[in-house]
């Protein structure tokens, strides 16, 4: 059955709620991970993007309009905007597009798509921790010591991001934990959301 | 003592002022500036619950920024970036707070007089409208959990996933049962009627709201003059 791609309020309201909750899951994730540097810095964008994708494959596949993925995208480069990153909005904006283009046509009907709409989704959210660090250094760095990090700790805090070894095994360990998130979410989707009669 | 709203205006452009003075600051210690004010702007609305919440906080904060700068002391479980930049969000968390937690009715008569989409209306009013309602979505779910015996710590730490999966699953069923009520409301209501639409909740702009768009001009004014800008 094809269905027609114009938005309406149903659409509107789940697409937001669930964006929200989204949002939420990675904030509150990025929040518990800062307990540790090595958890905040290597190991948290993983673990948000397995805990978010049954929530982004349950958007998809229960909106099933184009411009989904670009809406969530929007409104978190917003909320990174209200917390002074200004520069993510574009970022998430072509985030956005990109996933836009892997879902295009009928990506909602497609598993394989979604997985790499959102595995790319997950490479791609690594830009929250490496845009300011690669192309705002010296704000970073400015803004590090006068919270009152003494340089030699900021150097292996950022050392992560730095070296290729590390900056290797992040994006890697992001892309599986994105690409195994999908895999859940698809799993969780067809065992609970299809069987309840709500997709 | 009942809390007085100032006018959506002011506070949007509270909020736009504050995100653009912590985005564009040279010197994040003079944010304090925006906290002081926004202290302030909170008290003249006698919103003390939210007041007193983050003066509280922000003494802590302003203590830890104290013994990390002034005697080298590094906290074992966070970073002190970290403690720094929720100095820094400060303002901005409770200005946002503050107009998330107007009535939702002020709002939307606001929006709809300028001319604001239905969809984007509609879109924001969920955003307001999330935080308590999951908040008591969440309690459900976890009570539930509870009487099958599914919140022991054990059982969490032995089975991360499933307890996940146990949280996740109804949470998800409940947004979307949400979604659906929402919107069988809102089109009940008349929300994809087009043409013009009036409300109950139009509020006029006074006095003291206009005392305040010009107050906190001057202290953004202040901020950029003494700090800086840095883009």
């Amino acid at each position: 059955m094809k269905t027609t791609q114009k938005w309406n309020i149903k659409d509107v309201i789940t697409t937001v709620l669930l964006t929200v909750l989204l949002i939420v899951i990675q904030l509150i994730v990025n929040m518990v991970c800062m307990a540790n540097d090595f958890v905040s810095m290597v190991l948290s964008v993983g673990i948000t993007m397995i805990l978010c994708a049954p929530v982004y494959f349950l958007m998809i596949s229960r909106v099933r309009k184009h411009f989904v993925s670009l809406i969530y995208m929007i409104i978190l480069g917003l909320v990174f905007l209200i917390m002074g990153n200004w520069y993510l909005l574009p970022y998430f904006f072509i985030v956005g597009i990109i996933c836009e283009a892997i879902l295009w046509k009928d990506g909602w009907n497609s598993k394989k798509k979604m997985i790499i709409a959102w595995s790319t989704a997950s490479l791609l959210y690594n830009g929250v921790n490496l845009l300011p660090i690669w192309f705002f250094w010296d704000t970073y760095e400015a803004f590090a010591l006068s919270s009152g990090m003494e340089q030699s700790y900021i150097d292996s805090f950022v050392h992560y991001y730095t070296s290729p070894g590390w900056l290797m095994f992040i994006i890697l360990f992001t892309m599986l934990c994105g690409f195994l998130g999908s895999l859940i979410g698809g799993k969780l989707v067809n065992k609970h959301f299809k069987k309840a009669g709500v997709l | 003592m009942r809390r007085k709203n100032f006018a959506i205006p002011v506070k949007l452009w509270v909020l736009a002022c504050t995100i653009i003075g912590i985005s564009l600051t040279s010197d994040t210690m003079l944010t304090c500036i925006f906290t002081v004010a926004g202290f302030v702007y909170l008290g003249f609305q006698q919103n003390w619950r939210l007041l007193f919440s983050m003066v509280i906080f922000y003494i802590i904060l302003m203590g830890l920024l104290y013994f990390i700068r002034f005697h080298e002391f590094h906290p074992v479980v966070f970073s002190e970036f970290y403690v720094l930049m929720f100095w820094n969000l400060t303002p901005v968390f409770f200005v946002s707070w503050d107009l998330i937690t107007t009535p939702p009715g002020e709002f939307s008569a606001f929006l709809s007089r300028v001319h604001t989409p239905t969809s984007v209306i509609l879109g924001l009013l969920v955003i307001f409208r999330f935080f308590p309602t999951m908040k008591s979505e969440l309690k459900c779910v976890w009570l539930s959990m509870r009487n099958r015996g599914l919140t022991a710590p054990i059982q969490i730490v032995r089975h991360p996933m499933a307890s996940c999966e146990y949280v996740l699953v109804p949470l998800l069923l409940r947004c979307l049962q949400i979604a659906d009520q929402l919107s069988v409301s809102a089109v009940a209501r008349g929300a994809e009627r087009p043409g013009k639409r009036g409300s109950y909740y139009g509020k006029k702009v006074g006095i003291y709201d206009y005392i305040w768009l010009v107050l906190w001009f001057i202290v953004t004014v202040v901020f950029f003059s003494i700090g800086g800008v840095c883009i």
